[in-house]
């Protein structure tokens, strides 16, 4: 625990968490998007919902990453909010789910992926 | 000398927001490395800290730009199909005004969107949720930042991520830019 003068560090941990939350939730989305046809077509936000036209599946990837994000840190926040927490497990924590949103938008590691799922070729 | 519509939010989205965004990375990472107790004054803190909070939300607004200017406004000129008339497996003229189709026709050009376009659409959308968390943090402690270490170690390393990502959004950008512009 570092200075306890200043402001509980929970909320950051939150924002850094919910960070990785919608990293990760990103990553799913784009091998998901290649594995299910049905998947595909629901995040074709601006064929389904109106939203960015012509954009096809990646408006709803974005969207829901962005969701994902805003939606954990609200949660997250009024979970952590007042509290002081051990940082270094937060930041752990947060750069294992960056770490993985970063891997599952990488071509080779998602391609990878839906190899495992030959329906899905 | 003029541009298309196209090419001018082309340059918005990748030089304009681009070289904003490295500024605001460039000023607030020397911010956050610099913020050291034993190196400032309260004043310098104070002076640091007005920065670090201006760089962070700058990083974190311009980032937030991009991606929705990108993926919104000049991504469906990339991806727009041609009409049945246009042999899709020939790299013609008609064929340029469709960069993803263009690519793709060509055995040395697939590449670029096979593998660069599909990174940069979406490793550019976690540039913003670090860098949001990293001015939330900024914006949270304000000059106590200064007696953070740890947040502080932790704002530096998701700074950096997030310009990692942009770094690859933005290098593909123009890679692919310069093959298949959008006209």
């Amino acid at each position: 625990m570092q200075d306890v003068q200043t402001k509980p560090n929970g909320p950051v941990a939150a924002a850094f968490i919910a960070a990785g939350v919608g990293s990760l939730v990103l990553g799913i989305t784009v091998v998901l998007n290649e594995v299910n046809d049905g998947i595909s077509g629901f995040l074709a936000f601006d064929a389904n919902f109106g939203i960015g036209s012509g954009v096809g599946p990646l408006s709803g990837k974005a969207i829901l990453a962005t969701l994902a994000f805003v939606i954990s840190w609200v949660v997250l926040h009024v979970a952590l909010r007042g509290k002081e927490v051990a940082f270094g497990k937060a930041m752990t924590i947060s750069l294992v789910l960056v770490g993985l949103g970063f891997a599952l938008t990488f071509p080779p590691i998602f391609e990878a992926i839906v190899h495992l799922f030959p329906a899905a070729e | 000398m003029s541009f298309t519509e196209r090419e001018l939010w082309a340059i918005i989205h990748g030089l304009g927001l681009g070289t904003l965004f490295l500024l605001a990375f460039a000023g607030g990472l020397a911010g956050l490395y610099s913020l050291k107790e034993r190196l400032l004054t309260p004043d310098g803190v104070a002076e640091r800290t007005l920065r670090l909070k201006v760089g962070s939300m700058g990083m974190a607004i311009v980032a937030w730009l991009t991606v929705i200017s990108g993926t919104f406004i000049v991504y469906p000129w990339y991806r727009a199909a041609p009409g049945d008339v246009i042999d899709r497996a020939v790299q013609s003229e008609e064929l340029a005004a469709y960069p993803r189709y263009w690519l793709l026709a060509g055995e040395g050009t697939a590449e670029w969107h096979r593998f660069g376009m599909e990174w940069k659409e979406h490793v550019a959308w976690i540039a913003p949720l670090l860098a949001t968390a990293v001015a939330f943090a900024v914006l949270y402690y304000g000059a106590t930042l200064v007696r953070r270490g740890d947040v502080r170690r932790g704002a530096i390393v998701f700074f950096t991520l997030a310009f990692v990502a942009a770094g690859v959004a933005g290098m593909f950008g123009a890679f692919i830019t310069k093959v298949a512009p959008i006209y």
